[in-house]
């Protein structure tokens, strides 16, 4: 027998035909087991400890996903629709994966039956065309002059919608104002990291609040700066880039004397220089001296000297949103300070927050930023209430830019269920099956919610297709009494996007999973190292956090 | 082989140890046909509308989910030499034509496992060569005459559209119409008026999130960046490029900067930040109002550039800096000075745009006729943007084909048939021994439309005898229904509007009918030892386009 020669390199893994497919659906459905019980108000979080042994509690769908780290290649395509409804709306990370999960399960029976792949992806595709024009069809708008109430209120619900299923639900009515009030506040492309959120530890939710201009930590100072006044009236504010310290005028200048007084002459111009930028802020009538850079010992003692205040080492995050709410811009040179390019505000002050100070510019003329200042206990605690403000936040952006809302609480997946059930028994042919089969999947909403809330589901489900039969559309789960209620009276709102996007991408990554029918997994190439690289490049941005923040270095 | 003598005692004794050495037609032609046959058996389930994915794990982990076989191959690594040359050939069609890599290898399986048979039989190789040779000219000549339509005006979007859409179908069924239009409407847009159509002015641009449908056209470039500015929309304006990092100037020799008075030390910074203020002003001054750099912007440019209203933005890459260049027509500077007002680019609208959660810098021109123009895509997982991706690539190249030669044949295997009848009936005159190899050279060619019907989840046999009987009697537009609903398994093609371009298949024939026959020549196979340095680079050419 001769040795055989490969046709493929060796080490390579090879799977295929209906059993690959099949193996696919069912990897999905372990991930989606995972998540399931996340869904809705009464779902429970997840603590997750990451490979470094930190740990985070979350019910966020695309938080979870995200750290889970899987590398199963079909299931990764569940963890890419969680990261794209993240980018597109913010919210429903976990109904998205969990739409996708039933939907291949929902598939499984007849791909196992030998119904061709393709003629199922054919069906999905027309039954979620039709799915999310029925939304668009439904769908209420809520813009200004609908009839439906002063446009404020309205968004409030949709963000209390958004948060009842989040571990703030308890505060959801000061938290769905403040989250309003924020995003009102922002220009009309609402730029999302003009919202800053900064979490204190110690006192409690309640204690969170909302400033209408800008809140930062108070940076590392140097000596003297006790000294300073620490609020102000209508200050000008001098927003720098510029280290204010003696330094070398440029790395690589070198000084060469011949004489003693030349030398003196020398190291009192260093001296001048400094003293001339600081006199230059000081002329401009600038009471606020904020600095990218190290703001020295030497000025902020000139600094205190002329009753100003100053801050060195500001994180730029936080200059940038400064300078969007008082106006002006940051300098990099002290030359052209001038009324236009300092800023303003109402009032400028250092609060105790906490056990920290705060850094408060008040009373903003752009007021084109805001922050919200986050109390609570423990760290995870602070972290998942983040994740759940930005939940909101991209919530109530999206119900300004899309102003259509649907009722929640799986009234909108019952009542496209129900259409699809209608249409498909007007079609003949194998697509009747599989449209009900989506149909029958889009129930798992409903279901799943009164599930994680402890009830009945079959029976509160029998009782939603009854309503929704007698065209009483808005009929959802009511989570709070263990029945059924009109959800759009009760005012559970979601904006229509955030469906659409969900039913679209769930759709999409079902026709893909389902599309596959081999798998061929090359051995990795040599160069270990080149490995995780490509991948890891395109991962979602992390949140931001204060990473970048240099410690007060002594001198 | 004579008994007296001896095989030579181990050919393989003569070469390195672990070399392998296989020879003879049992060993080496058979042994090569099977394999063959086995790789394109993988790829054929992929092929045509109804074809289903694959999902290929690269070496570096990289997934791709597709159902193009240029990817698929590309990323497989096949160690097989007689493969190697199948995918060879697949490759040349890829640079070719550009689509239709999936037909060539198809085809010569085909080719190859009806050699297996005759081979058998008692033919030689040799002949078999021939004969399929032999084949391929009349199969080429009658081509010409399946002809049945041509787009004779390729500004003509109905008529491009038509074209293109057969292309798209095969990669992404059920969105073919959306996405042809989407191509269309590019390719049409950037055509220029006598020079020759370039594919690589068709960019696309994928952004996670939303769906498909919400894909568009944008005349100009996007990038997903954001402007380092201040100043985030300029109207009517002119754009100065620069390669080089936009800061002040740094000196490549190693220097020093020799102070020797208080007065000089005083004088010098603000002498630089003057020198670089004067430069940034007459960048301004010029005109300007869109700053391009290719490398940082530094803190105190971008200071004057707030100052002057400039918008900044940074690009990273040579080759997007080029392709803007020739976007908006600019000339890209090497060194920060004014420009003249030859220099400078223009386009009507630069702006920063949101798209779920990525920002992006668009480059729009409002302008009838602009070089460049983007398809942005959205969808909702990176690969299925990718896939995506592939479509119109495959759909653009059609479009190049369009343009170069706009003579159309019925796809969905109709012309396959027919050519296998014409070829068939050929082979009946033929005296020699190469009327067995014509002969089955029209029974491959019968493979294509069995792959699309069996792929469609009908029987392959039952189309085939039904559409020979059809060819037969003269209906020649007649292909396979892929739509496996209905009872029917032929349509006409040309009705349906399902159309291939004739270069297409002249090219595919041409390379698959060259693979067989060079495989089919090979009776010896020496493998040596893999040395045990580092992997040697794939042969075939590394794409170009591949820029990140």
């Amino acid at each position: 027998m001769q040795p055989q020669i490969l046709v493929l390199k060796e080490g390579t893994e090879n799977a295929q035909g209906r059993q690959q497919v099949i193996s696919n659906i069912n990897a999905c459905q372990a991930i989606v087991d995972a998540i399931r019980t996340t869904l809705g108000p009464r779902g429970m979080d997840k603590l997750l400890v990451d490979g470094k042994g930190k740990a985070t509690i979350s019910n966020d769908g695309a938080t979870i996903m995200k750290l889970l780290d899987i590398v199963h290649p079909a299931a990764k395509t569940l963890v890419d629709i969680a990261k794209s409804q993240d980018a597109e709306v913010g919210d429903g990370t976990t109904s998205v994966v969990m739409l996708a999960g039933e939907f291949l399960k929902q598939c499984k029976p007849f791909v196992e039956e030998g119904v061709h792949p393709r003629l199922i992806i054919k069906s999905f595709r027309k039954a979620t065309q039709l799915a999310v024009d029925k939304i668009k069809e439904l769908s209420v708008k809520i813009g200004e002059g609908s009839g439906l109430g002063d446009h404020r209120g309205l968004l409030m619900k949709c963000a209390a919608t958004s948060m009842s299923s989040k571990l703030i639900h308890a505060h959801k009515d000061k938290f769905s104002e403040i989250v309003v009030d924020a995003v009102q506040m922002l220009d009309e492309l609402m730029p999302l990291n003009m919202i800053g959120i900064k979490k204190v530890q110690g006192g409690s939710l309640e204690e969170t609040l909302l400033i209408a201009g800008v809140a930062f930590k108070k940076t590392f100072s140097y000596a003297g700066f006790e000294m300073q006044p620490k609020s102000y009236q209508k200050p000008k504010i001098a927003m720098l880039n510029i280290e204010l310290e003696l330094k070398a005028e440029k790395d690589n200048a070198e000084v060469r004397v011949d004489n003693v007084e030349e030398y003196q002459k020398i190291v009192d111009a260093e001296w001048d220089i400094l003293y001339q930028k600081l006199d230059r802020i000081h002329q401009s009538g600038a009471k606020v001296v904020l600095s990218k850079l190290p703001i020295g010992d030497v000025a902020t003692q000139y600094f205190a000297d002329r009753d100003m205040f100053c801050a060195g080492r500001v994180v730029e995050e936080d200059l940038n949103r400064t300078m969007k709410a008082c106006g002006g811009s940051i300098q990099t040179t002290v030359y052209d300070l001038n009324d236009q390019t300092l800023g303003s505000c109402e009032s400028f002050e250092e609060k105790q927050i906490g056990g920290e100070r705060f850094n408060l510019f008040t009373g903003v003329p752009k007021s084109q930023s805001c922050t919200i200042i986050l109390r609570g206990g423990a760290e995870q605690f602070m972290e998942e209430t983040e994740r759940s403000l930005h939940d909101a936040i991209m919530i109530v952006r999206r119900a300004i830019k899309n102003d259509a809302v649907v009722a929640g609480g799986g009234a909108i997946e019952m009542e496209l269920s129900k259409y699809l059930r209608d249409y498909a028994r007007s079609i003949a042919g194998k697509e009747q099956l599989i449209i009900s089969a989506m149909a029958k999947a889009l129930e798992i909403i409903p279901r799943q919610l009164c599930d994680n809330a402890g009830f009945d589901a079959t029976n509160i489900l029998n009782k939603l297709r009854q309503k929704h039969a007698q065209a009483n559309c808005w009929y959802g789960v009511d989570v709070l009494n263990e029945d059924i209620a009109d959800n759009f009276e009760q005012c559970v709102w979601e904006p229509a996007i955030v469906k659409i996007n969900a039913i679209t991408a769930a759709s999409e990554a079902t026709c893909l999973i389902l599309s596959v029918d081999e798998t061929v997994k090359n051995p990795r190439s040599g160069g270990g190292d080149a490995g995780g690289m490509p991948m890891g490049g395109m991962g979602g941005g992390m949140p931001m956090g204060g990473m970048g923040r240099g410690m007060g270095r002594p001198m | 082989m004579a008994l007296h003598v001896p095989r030579a005692p181990g050919f393989a004794s003569m070469l390195k140890d672990g070399s392998k050495f296989f020879s003879g037609v049992e060993e080496a032609v058979v042994r090569n046909i099977s394999a063959c046959k086995e790789f394109s058996g993988t790829v054929a389930s992929a092929y045509g509308p109804n074809g289903m994915n694959k999902m290929v794990i690269n070496h570096l982990e990289k997934l791709f989910v597709t159902n193009d076989a240029a990817t698929i191959i590309r990323e497989l690594e096949v160690e097989h030499p007689a493969v190697k040359m199948m995918i060879l050939g697949s490759q040349m069609m890829e640079q070719e034509v550009g689509d239709g890599t999936n037909f060539v290898i198809i085809l010569a399986g085909a080719l190859l496992s009806e050699a297996e048979e005759l081979i058998r039989m008692g033919l030689k190789p040799t002949e078999i060569a021939e004969g399929y040779e032999l084949a391929l000219e009349k199969a080429l000549a009658d081509l010409e005459g399946l002809s049945c339509g041509e787009v004779k005006d390729p500004r003509d979007a109905k008529q491009v559209a038509k074209a293109v859409r057969s292309a798209v179908m095969s990669k992404q069924y059920g969105h073919e119409d959306f996405l042809s239009d989407l191509i269309t409407k590019a390719c049409i847009s950037i055509l220029p008026e006598n020079t020759s159509f370039n594919v690589d002015n068709v960019r696309v641009c994928k952004i996670l999130g939303s769906g498909l449908l919400q894909s568009d056209v944008v005349q100009g470039m996007v990038f997903k960046k954001t402007v380092q500015s201040n100043v985030i929309k300029q109207d009517k304006c002119k754009i100065a490029v620069y390669t080089c990092p936009v800061d002040q100037m740094q000196t490549e020799t190693k220097g020093t900067v020799l102070i020797k008075t208080a007065k000089e030390l005083t004088e010098f910074s603000r002498g630089e930040e003057e020198l670089l203020e004067n430069q940034i002003k007459a960048i301004a001054d010029s005109g300007a109002t869109v700053v391009v750099s290719g490398g940082k912007i530094g803190d105190m440019a971008l200071h004057y550039m707030n100052k002057y209203n400039l918008m900044g933005v940074r690009l990273s890459s040579k080759w997007d800096i080029r392709r803007l260049c020739k976007s908006v027509g600019a000339t890209p500077l090497p060194k920060v000075t004014p420009p003249t007002a030859e220099e400078l680019g223009y386009a009507d609208r630069v702006y920063v745009d949101e798209l779920g959660d990525t920002s992006m810098v668009v480059f729009r021109l409002e302008s009838a006729e602009s070089p460049l123009a983007t398809v942005v895509i959205r969808g909702s997982t990176d690969n299925y943007m990718d896939d995506i991706e592939r479509a119109i690539d495959d759909g653009v190249n059609t479009f190049k084909g369009i343009c170069r030669d706009g003579r159309l044949v019925p796809g969905g295997g109709a012309t396959e048939m027919e050519l296998a009848r014409s070829v068939g009936k050929f082979g009946e005159t033929l005296p020699g021994l190469e009327q067995y190899a014509v002969k089955n050279f029209a029974t491959a060619l019968t493979a294509i439309p069995r792959q699309l019907a069996e792929n469609s989840g009908s029987k392959g046999r039952i189309a085939i005898t039904s559409l020979a009987t059809a060819h037969e009697q003269g209906q020649k537009n007649l292909g396979v229904n892929i739509d496996s609903d209905s009872s029917n398994v032929t349509m006409d093609a040309v009705e349906n509007e399902i159309l291939d371009l004739l270069m297409l298949k002249h090219w595919g024939l041409k390379y698959a009918v060259n693979a067989a026959c060079t495989i089919l020549r090979v009776d010896q196979i020496i493998m040596a030892k893999r040395a045990g340095g580092p992997k040697a680079k794939p042969s075939g050419p590394m794409d170009a386009d591949d820029d990140e």
